[in-house]
Order: C-alpha cells, then sequence, then structure tokens
C-alpha cells in the first residue's frame, strides 16, 4: 500500500513536468493571441501580455464567416467518422474473421496506399473527382476521408484480440458472422471505437490540404481552410493568426475531454454485460 | 464470460476449426461473406484511392508533366534515381528520421499510455493534455519550437547555458542538429497520438490476468513482459506499421520547421517528390521516387508482419 | 481476386485521364468579336487586400459593358497547386493570372496557354515585362504589373545617425558602408535600429546578383558571380549592421515590422512594399516616420548616378488566356489583355499603389499623388527609370535551379557551408540534376 501512495505521488510529478513541457507551445499560442501583433515576437520572451487584448477574438467573429466554417466542419467530421467507422470495422470483420483466397493481398493493398504520399497522386485523383462532378461540394471531402485504410487497420487489429472462441460459442448458438460482428464484435471494442472516432473526427476537422484542393466556393469552406484562408489576407498578422489557432483547437479539446471515458469504460462495462 | 476469454488468451494455438471442414460450397459461401463485409469500404477505397495510386505506378514509367499525354519512357526514371544525389540524401535523410524517431516515439507513446491507464484523480486532463500536441495547429508549433530552439535568445539555449554549455547548438539553423531538432519536435508531437491507440489496447488487457501473475509472485516488470506485452501485440503491431509509415512519409513538419534546410540537411522524400512536382513540374520522376518510397514502406512493413507472426506461434 | 483487373482499370483511367487533359488545345488562334454579353473568367488571389483585380474588373467593364470579368479567387501561398490542378482537370478559369514566371514555359509546354502574340504587337511601347512570356518567338502572356527591387530607407533615422540619404550613386560597398556607419551611430543615439534588413528570401541576394553581375546566367550553371554578393551579407551580419538569417527564420521575423516598426534604417525590397507601407502607416500597424526608396546599389559605379539608367530585378505579373476558353469568350479575353497593359489601366493601378508595366511620368504622376507616398525625386526617378531584369529565366529548368540555388542560400547564410564550398556544390548538383 505505502509503495503504491509513493508510486502514485512520483506518477504526479511526472505528469505535471510533463505536462508544461506538453503545453507551452499551446499556451504561447494563447497570449500571442491576447497581444498586439507587433509584441508576439519579442526578445525575449514575454510570457504574460500587458496590456491584455481581446480585440483579435472580437475581429475574427466579426469579419469571418466563422458559423458557415464551423457548421461545414461538423457536418463533415460526423458524416465521415460514422462512415469511417462503420464501413472500417464492417470491412475489418471480414479481413479478421473471414478466410478467403485473396484477402491478404487485399489487405496488403490497403496498407499499401498508406506508404504512398497523397501529394504525388493528389492530381489524378483531383482529375477523377471533377469526372464524376464532385468538386467543389463537401461530398468530395466525404468520398476522401471515408473510406481510408487507417480504419480498417485499426479495427481489424484490435478484433484479433478478441479470442476466437467467441466467435465460434456464437456460431452454435446459431448467429449469422453479421450477428456476431453486431452483437459480439462491436461491443466488445468500444475503446478501439472510441479512438477510431476521436481520431478521425480530428484528422477530419483539421485537414487544411484536402479542403484547400476540393473546396473552392466560400460557402464551402472549412474552420482551418477558412481560418487560413482570412488570416493570409493580413500578411504576417501573428496574432491573429494565433486567435485562429486557439479557436480551431478548443472544440477538439471539449470532444477529446467528453470522449475519452470510454477508454476506461469499455471492457469493464462490456465485461459484466457479457 | 470473462474467464472463457482470459483462458482462450493465454492459450497461444489460433488454429481454425472451419478450415479443417472441407467442403467447397463452404469455402465459395465464405468468399462470398468475406466480400460482403469488404464491399463497402472496398467500393470507396478502390475508386478514389486505389485507382489514383495505380495511376501513380503508371505515370512512373513516363515523363508526364501534368498536362498533355505522358510519353512512356520505360525504367528511364529509375535508372536517374540511381546517380540523383539529392534522391541519395533524401533517402539517408528519411532513414535517420525513421530510425530515431519510431523506437523514440513507440516508447514514449507507450510509456505515457501505461502511466495513464489508471484509475487516477485527473487522468482525463492529463491524457487530453498528451494529446494536445497533435491537435495544435502545426504552424503553431513550428513558431514555438523554433523561437525555443532560436541559437541566441532562444529559451532552450539559455537553459543550456545555466547548465555551463557555452555554446548552445544551432539547432534548426545548423546542417548538424536540424534534424535532431526536427526529431524532437516530431516525437514530442506524435507520442501523444500513439499513446491514445495504446490506450485503447490497454483495454484488452484482462484484469484477472495481472492479479493471477500477482499471485504467482511476478514483479510489475515480469508483469510488463508477460502479460501485457503479449495481450498488446496486435495493437503494437498497428502502431509500428502506422508510425514506420508515418515516418518515411514526414513532410508538413519539416516543411514549416526548416523547409529542408540549411542546404539539404533535412531534405526527406515526401518533401523532395514535392519539390520534384509541383515545383518542377517533373510528375513522371516525383511518381518514381513515390514508387520506391512506397516499396521502402512495403518491404519493412512485411518483414514487421513475419517478425509479428513468429512471434505470436 | 484476379489479379489482371485492378490494373486493367488502372491503365484505362491513366489513358483517360492523360487525354482529357489535353485535348482542345489545338483552338488556339482566332475567335470572332463579342456579339452579345460574354462572361470571362480571371483567376487572382486575397481578394479582399489585393485589389488590383476587381479595380482592372471594374474599369473593363465600364468600358465595355458587354463584357463581365468574373473572379476566382485562390489561396496565394498554394496557388501553382490549386492551378496546376484545375488545369489538369479542365476547371481552369478563362484567363490564367501568371503569378510566376518560372512556371510560365511549363504551362505553355504543356499546351495549355493560348498564343497571344497579336495582342502584345499592338501594345503601347513602353510595356515592360513582355519579354518573360516569349517562347519561341511567341508571346503567352500581357504584363499589367512590373515590380522591381529598391532600396526602402527611413529618412528619420538616418537624420538621426547624421548619415547623408542615398543619392542614386551608390555601389553595393557605399551600401554596406552606410549599413555599418548608421548601426553604430544608432546604438550611440540609444536606438536598438539596424542599419539595414536583408530579408531571407533568396532572391533578396541572387536577384540583384543575376540581374548586375556581367555575363550572369542562372542557367549556365556557373555561380562564382555570388560570391561578392554573399561576402558582403555576411560581412553585414557579422559586423552586426543586419539580423542574421539564423534569427530571422527562428524567429519568424516579417520585412513589414522590420522596417514598419523602425527595427532597420534601410531595406531592399520590391516596389510593392510601396502600397503595404502607406496603408500600414495608415492603420497603425507601422510606425509614422518620414521615408522614401532609392534606386537599388549598383555592382559598381558604371550604372550608378541620375544620368544612367540603375540595373535592377523584379518579376512581371501577367495575364494568359487559357488554351481551352470557349472559343467565343476569345475575342473578349484578348480585349481584356489588351485593357490591362494600357495606359489607362495603368493609372488606375498606380492610384492604389501597385506598379503597373507602364511607368511614365505620367502615371508616375498619379502613383505619387496617393497620399502618404514619398514626394521626394529620387523616389520618383527610382520609380520610373530602371532597367528591370526578370528574377527568373523563361525555362523549363528554371525551378530546379531555383531550388539548387535557395539550398546554396540558406547553407551560406546560416554559415553551414563555407561559400567556395557551397559555390562548388551548387554547380555540381547542376551538372548532375539539370545538365546543360
Amino acid at each position: 500500500m505505502r509503495t503504491r501512495v509513493l508510486g502514485k505521488t512520483v506518477g504526479y510529478v511526472v505528469l505535471a513536468v510533463a505536462s508544461i513541457g506538453l503545453l507551452l507551445p499551446f499556451f504561447w499560442m494563447v497570449i500571442s493571441s491576447l497581444k498586439h501583433n507587433n509584441d508576439v515576437f519579442t526578445v525575449p520572451v514575454q510570457w504574460f501580455p500587458s496590456p491584455v487584448v481581446w480585440h483579435n477574438y472580437i475581429e475574427i467573429w466579426q469579419r469571418s464567416d466563422m458559423t458557415t466554417w464551423l457548421r461545414n466542419t461538423l457536418l463533415l467530421a460526423v458524416v465521415v467518422t460514422v462512415l469511417q467507422v462503420f464501413t472500417g470495422s464492417f470491412a475489418a470483420y471480414g479481413f479478421a474473421r473471414m478466410r478467403f483466397p485473396g484477402r491478404d493481398i487485399l489487405f496488403l493493398a490497403y496498407i499499401g496506399t498508406m506508404a504512398v504520399p497523397w501529394q504525388s497522386y493528389m492530381i489524378p485523383q483531383f482529375v477523377l473527382m471533377s469526372k464524376i462532378h464532385l468538386n467543389d461540394t463537401l461530398w468530395s471531402i466525404i468520398a476522401l476521408q471515408a473510406f481510408g485504410a487507417f480504419g480498417v487497420f485499426l479495427m481489424k487489429q484490435y478484433f484479433e484480440s478478441v479470442p476466437e472462441s467467441l466467435n465460434e460459442a456464437a456460431r452454435i448458438d446459431g448467429l449469422s458472422e453479421y450477428g456476431i460482428w453486431r452483437r459480439i464484435m462491436m461491443p466488445l471494442s468500444i475503446p478501439a471505437i472510441a479512438s477510431l472516432t476521436l481520431l478521425t473526427f480530428v484528422n477530419t476537422w483539421n485537414d487544411y490540404l484536402g479542403p484547400l484542393i476540393y473546396l473552392r466556393s466560400a460557402q464551402n469552406w472549412t474552420i482551418q481552410l477558412g481560418l487560413k484562408t482570412f488570416i493570409s489576407q493580413y500578411n504576417a498578422e501573428y496574432a491573429l493568426i494565433m486567435t485562429g489557432s486557439v479557436l480551431s483547437v478548443l472544440p477538439i479539446a471539449v470532444i477529446f475531454l467528453l470522449g475519452q471515458r470510454y477508454f476506461v469504460e469499455g471492457i469493464a462495462s462490456t465485461g459484466v454485460k457479457g | 464470460m470473462a474467464t472463457v476469454v482470459t483462458d482462450d488468451r493465454i492459450s497461444t494455438e489460433r488454429r481454425s476449426p472451419r478450415r479443417s471442414r472441407p467442403g467447397r460450397a463452404l469455402a465459395r459461401r465464405n468468399t462470398l461473406i468475406g466480400w460482403t463485409f469488404i464491399l463497402p469500404n472496398f467500393v470507396g477505397f478502390a475508386l478514389l484511392t486505389l485507382v489514383p495510386v495505380i495511376v501513380l505506378f503508371y505515370m512512373s514509367f513516363t515523363s508526364w508533366n501534368v498536362f498533355g499525354k505522358a510519353p512512356w519512357v520505360g525504367l528511364a526514371n529509375y535508372t536517374r534515381l540511381i546517380d540523383d544525389k539529392s534522391f541519395h540524401t533524401a533517402f539517408l535523410n528519411t532513414l535517420y528520421y525513421a530510425v530515431i524517431h519510431i523506437p523514440l516515439t513507440l516508447v514514449a507513446a507507450l510509456a505515457l499510455a501505461l502511466l495513464l491507464n489508471r484509475k487516477m484523480r485527473g487522468v482525463t486532463f492529463f491524457r487530453t493534455v498528451a494529446f494536445f500536441p497533435y491537435i495544435t495547429s502545426i504552424v503553431a508549433i513550428a513558431f514555438v519550437w523554433n523561437m525555443l530552439f532560436s541559437p541566441k535568445y532562444g529559451p532552450i539555449n539559455q537553459f543550456l547555458g545555466l547548465l555551463g554549455v557555452e555554446h548552445g547548438p544551432g539547432w534548426t539553423v545548423s546542417a548538424q542538429w536540424s534534424m535532431p531538432a526536427v526529431l524532437i519536435v516530431g516525437t514530442w508531437r506524435e507520442m501523444g497520438y500513439y499513446m491514445l491507440l495504446f490506450l485503447a489496447g490497454l483495454q484488452t488487457v484482462p484484469a484477472e490476468l495481472h492479479e493471477a501473475a500477482r499471485v504467482d509472485g511476478a514483479n510489475p516488470w515480469q508483469r510488463f513482459w508477460n502479460v501485457t506485452m503479449p495481450c498488446l501485440r496486435p495493437t503494437t503491431f498497428f502502431v509500428t506499421v502506422m508510425l514506420t509509415i508515418g515516418s518515411f512519409k514526414v513532410f508538413d513538419l519539416i516543411l514549416v520547421m526548416t523547409n529542408g534546410g540549411p542546404g539539404q540537411s533535412t531534405l526527406v522524400l515526401s518533401q523532395y517528390i514535392y519539390q520534384k512536382g509541383f515545383g518542377e513540374f517533373q510528375f513522371g520522376y516525383a511518381s518514381a521516387i513515390s514508387v520506391v518510397l512506397f516499396l521502402l514502406c512495403i518491404v519493412v512493413t512485411i518483414f514487421q508482419f513475419l517478425w509479428n507472426k513468429r512471434r505470436e506461434s | 481476386m484476379k489479379r489482371t483487373i485492378p490494373a486493367a482499370i488502372g491503365i484505362a483511367a491513366a489513358a483517360s485521364l492523360a487525354l482529357t487533359a489535353c485535348s482542345g488545345s489545338s483552338d488556339a488562334s482566332g475567335g470572332s468579336s463579342p456579339t452579345g454579353p460574354v462572361t470571362i473568367t480571371v483567376s487572382g488571389w486575397s481578394l479582399a487586400t489585393t485589389p488590383e483585380f476587381q479595380t482592372l474588373a471594374d474599369a473593363f467593364h465600364a468600358k465595355d459593358p458587354n463584357v463581365t470579368v468574373q473572379l476566382k479567387e485562390y489561396d496565394p501561398a498554394q496557388y501553382t497547386t490549386l492551378i496546376t490542378a484545375d488545369l489538369a482537370a479542365g476547371k481552369a478559369p478563362d484567363i490564367v493570372t501568371q503569378k510566376e514566371v518560372k512556371n510560365v514555359s511549363v504551362f505553355q509546354s504543356g499546351g495549355q496557354l493560348m498564343d497571344v502574340s497579336d495582342v502584345v504587337s499592338k501594345l503601347p511601347k513602353d510595356v515592360s515585362g513582355t519579354s518573360s512570356y516569349k517562347i519561341d518567338g511567341k508571346y503567352y502572356g500581357v504584363p499589367y504589373r512590373q515590380d522591381s527591387w529598391v532600396l526602402f530607407y527611413n529618412k528619420d533615422l538616418f537624420d538621426k545617425a547624421g548619415v547623408k540619404y542615398p543619392d542614386g550613386t551608390w555601389t553595393w560597398d557605399d551600401y554596406a558602408t552606410a549599413a555599418k556607419t548608421l548601426t553604430t551611430n544608432l546604438k550611440g543615439k540609444g536606438s536598438k535600429a539596424l542599419g539595414t534588413y536583408e530579408h531571407s528570401w533568396q532572391s533578396t541576394l541572387q536577384g540583384f546578383a543575376n540581374a548586375q553581375s556581367p555575363g550572369a546566367d542562372i542557367l549556365s550553371g556557373k555561380f562564382d558571380y555570388l560570391k561578392p554578393y554573399y561576402e558582403r551579407a555576411l560581412g553585414l551580419q557579422s559586423a552586426g549592421a543586419q539580423v542574421d538569417l539564423g534569427t530571422i527564420t527562428t524567429n519568424s521575423l516579417t520585412y513589414q515590422a522590420q522596417f514598419g516598426k523602425q527595427q532597420a534604417a534601410m531595406m531592399p525590397m520590391g516596389s510593392w512594399y510601396v502600397a503595404t507601407l502607406i496603408s500600414q502607416q495608415k492603420s497603425g500597424d507601422a510606425d509614422t516616420f518620414k521615408w522614401g526608396f532609392a534606386p537599388a546599389p549598383q555592382l559598381d559605379s558604371s550604372t550608378t548616378g541620375l544620368d544612367k539608367t540603375p540595373v535592377t530585378f523584379g518579376d512581371p505579373t501577367a495575364f494568359a488566356i487559357n488554351a481551352n476558353i470557349d472559343k467565343s469568350k476569345v475575342a473578349a479575353a484578348k480585349e481584356f489583355l489588351t485593357f490591362a497593359a494600357s495606359e489607362e489601366a495603368a493609372t488606375d493601378l498606380a492610384k492604389i499603389g501597385i506598379t503597373p508595366s507602364i511607368t511614365n511620368d505620367s502615371v508616375a504622376q498619379t502613383f505619387f499623388s496617393v497620399a502618404g507616398a514619398p514626394t521626394d525625386d529620387l523616389s520618383k526617378f527610382a520609380w520610373t527609370k530602371h532597367e528591370t531584369h526578370p528574377e527568373n529565366p523563361t525555362s523549363s529548368k528554371t525551378a530546379s535551379v531555383q531550388t539548387i540555388l535557395n539550398d546554396l542560400h540558406t547553407a551560406v547564410m546560416t554559415g553551414s557551408s563555407p561559400i567556395d564550398k557551397a559555390i562548388k556544390d551548387a554547380q555540381d548538383r547542376f551538372k548532375s540534376e539539370v545538365g546543360s
């Protein structure tokens, strides 16, 4: 018991020190957003803004079309995440639990495409998208992000850590493969689904290059694209840049805080149910 | 139920009973069901990713410049790579980055996940903090770290000065230290991301196993190696492969931090591909470099795959 | 899975992708004059803070109400990538603004630009920068804007340091001496400002070296001529008369703040900064101080003095016509190109602080009558009289050479590599990567 207390104390100290190191750039981002533009880069670093300038936040809200951007981004992030989790885990079951010829080659193709830098096949993809008339619609980003190999790979690995004997037992009970996927595998994989959901959501939220290439009309802009475009008109206004960065991070942080309780609760609760 | 799970997990035998059952009809049925599972994802994947990637493979044998025709040049792009010193530099720099970044991030992420995989006050906060570098805008990260690294006025070198280091390294403005600087930031940024994946994996480790090992008198280190690590193997494999691919493809971090410089000291393959493609419009040649990068990742991944299989059995 | 299927799909897709990109490039010439109302699209960037596009569009529409000019906005930093993707997909606007000269030959050889020699042949004689769009005797763009690099200086800081203003006779050595004197004297007066600020871009140094050194040509693969320019810059860095490149990049210094907030008494910069500085002084982003600009310092005294023409550099910006434009719009598009390079358009541009491709005395009068613009004769001289070489030669090799020279620039300026070794490395890379 005593070692546990000691361990806990040491753990807290380590975590506290690490937190400072991890949050320092974010902290700097926040204070820079509360400064006048020409006070952002100073020698030595000014860690506390004086005076505190709220003007940047007001300026961004008033002069940019933040509501449209937030709506688009939220829509994209939700749709992409739902599709990615659903199709990804569905395909993952096929890869993890079904045996059929060509399966491994196909899976290697999935992983292989992840190894190709997007910039190098961006143009063929763009031409293809414009042929099926998806350019400059929110559909293009959904199509681009929702069927990635990442979710398939992540869920497959997780499914493989679920014992196969469970499947066998369920089959004997007369459950179809689809039923096993829905009733057994998915509930057991809540931590994996939670992390896939969070990561997909974050990646869609923070994606800049995809929206930049595909979403040209202002009514389709996402938060990242909108903020960067808005800021790029104000050449080298770093205080404003940091304000935009803070604003785009905050929603993610909230969602992350809310979502991660599923990591601890995942297996424990389903174990009881099972 | 839980005990069934545990028992099965201990047994390392993963032989499927289905395979022993003969019958073509069954095999066909399995194939059919397997494909129905994969199809919804595969349709989107094949059309929007696989086809463009195959086009890219084809283009690596041409002198395509984006516009107009793409004349077939056979292996000319690949033979050109042999003598291209910048390609060699980029290749070696990429290896340099990957060889250090992969183990460093793997260990850091796992340690962080173990540390944060317990019920304690404030754990939610700490996990969020660990994930912050990944969600913070990369431009802001580059600004802040570049400033921290500033050789003359940066806090890092000022701190080193307190420790008695007279002339701290030049970091991002020195050819020797620019890569270590990028490595530090790369690991700092990504460990929270991989921590999250490890955290999910750690939930599959049954508490009963730990309890049993504790009763048997195993110390924490032994329990880590004999209980946690084996259960975590699918996750570790996933993280290693993702980390490998991510390291070989490292791009935006370098672009915003050093832009490949000073000189070519941090030029990496992805950036070279971008330079040759969108900078110089040699898309055929850029495609060939992409194929090399692809092969590099695939070879390493297959090696990891086989190693994983061997450890499993 | 049958292995042949995806391969077949891939090759078919590749073939079709390659084909669509080049279709329609044959109908380049001619076009009847517009009868009904026509709308032409023009690519631009940062429209809210780059008013030149809207100014030209409105002025043209007022002149010919039949033609409406619609602007298509692009991200300025990613302009080349985006316009490339649009051209490849056949979705680019009718008029493709040429932001960077180094890409012109790629677009041209890819069959994306229409021959506009007939427009160029009818342009007024004093339009500068057309040669940058000439490939194999034909013209593929009409420059409406031609920035040139000049030397900005802060008169207040010069007065404070007791140093005489530039007078148009400066060589680079005079400039370096002045920078050092300014630094010392300003320090003596308790000011933190340095003598000069040279921004981190490679062109800040190489642009002048390429334009002024006799026989210099980046496509020759010989870069010895860069040496004196780098030695001078390194000398200024080590003397503390200018911020070193490491500090500029690690602290993300901006040239607008360095000169606008009086951190430096001089700054070589493109003439676009005139409009920026005027508006920043108005908005309070920049301090209020008296300033002017002088001709860029010269290599030697053969081109200095008010009776000579100073040599400097700067890339023009031009409108080019998309080769895939609808035939019925060709005449309207050519009319727009002609208008954009006219003296009338030049006057409109000068009113908003843009340096147009025509900088004769009457346009200059408009330019300098803007509130906040400098009024001294030397600024007017620097703006109107110059031999401006293009920053980049129009060649398919330019982009590759610029990459090599940028690596040389960062290596030398950070002290990672001695100048002689860096030049030798660059020449070796030129031989193996670019060829002769």
